[in-house]
């Protein structure tokens, strides 16, 4: 079962807060369906957004690639990226990369949800 | 053949498209855990190949789908091998330098990490490229168990 059906995004909002919530696999191929959601969401003048892990099992450098082009701007803005819910494998991946120094990263939605309240 | 993927026992051939990246992984994972590697080690080396492939299809065939390459499988005692051939524009991995990562951080830069990934999952890495013919350029990624 190759191709886009294995990644998928559900995304939910918390109060000024949008929540994706990624399953499957991020790789070269999927990357863009996240690039054009987060796009899709900063387009609309929305600035935080949180990525939760928790049904994710892969990712490449396309998938962090993703994170690293919105990032800048999103900060920029005032606001943020912020991660949560990886499991081992997939936090490995960011670790491999020293990516915790860059992006703060969550064991649980709730903790980040909290942490975006706290910025203005 | 599924999909223009072929799966032999120690051999997918795929067509250049970031479609096939899926089933390369999983024939290469599932080749390492037969291997001994633990899930996350050959997870790593699943995401090993994965970059590779990448590269190959978007430097080598410039994303050319009528064009196809090759990932073998072999082991010895001590190595997981995986051979890469492709007939397409030579892309040494190797002749590109290595990434500072406390400099990519601080750009906030995009792309390029793949490379890296390969550079620390794997234990050796050899690149021939095509001698021209039909030879083919062949990427050779190794990772002992120990």
């Amino acid at each position: 079962m190759p191709g886009k059906e294995q990644f998928n995004i559900v995304t939910k909002t918390n109060e000024d807060v949008d929540c994706l919530h990624l399953k499957g696999y991020l790789d070269a191929h999927t990357a863009p369906e996240l690039e054009d959601a987060i796009s899709g969401i900063i387009n609309t003048g929305r600035k935080k957004i949180l990525i939760n892990f928790s049904n994710l099992d892969y990712i490449s450098s396309a998938g962090l690639g993703v994170f690293m082009a919105f990032i800048e701007e999103l900060r920029d803005k005032g606001g943020d990226l912020k991660m949560s819910d990886m499991k081992p494998k997939v936090f490995s991946v960011f670790d491999l990369l020293g990516f915790p120094m860059l992006f703060e990263i969550f064991k649980e939605e709730k903790s980040a949800i909290e942490k975006f309240k706290e910025m203005a | 053949m599924i999909n223009g993927t072929q799966i032999l026992n120690n051999k997918v051939c795929a067509t250049s498209d970031y479609t096939e990246l899926y089933r390369i992984r999983e024939f290469v994972m599932d080749r390492a855990e037969k291997f001994g590697f633990s899930t996350e080690d050959a997870s790593k080396v699943g995401l090993a190949v994965d970059e590779a492939c990448t590269n190959i299809i978007r430097h080598s065939f410039k994303f050319d789908k009528s064009k196809k390459f090759c990932v073998q499988v072999d082991t010895n005692s001590n190595f997981f091998i995986i051979n890469i051939s492709d007939n397409g524009i030579p892309f040494n991995p190797m002749s590109v330098p290595e990434v500072d990562m406390n400099d990519y951080r601080k750009q906030l830069k995009r792309g390029g990490l793949g490379i890296h990934i390969i550079r620390n999952v794997m234990d050796e890495i050899e690149y021939i490229p095509s001698s021209g013919g039909d030879s083919m350029n062949l990427l050779t990624l190794k990772k002992s168990l120990i």
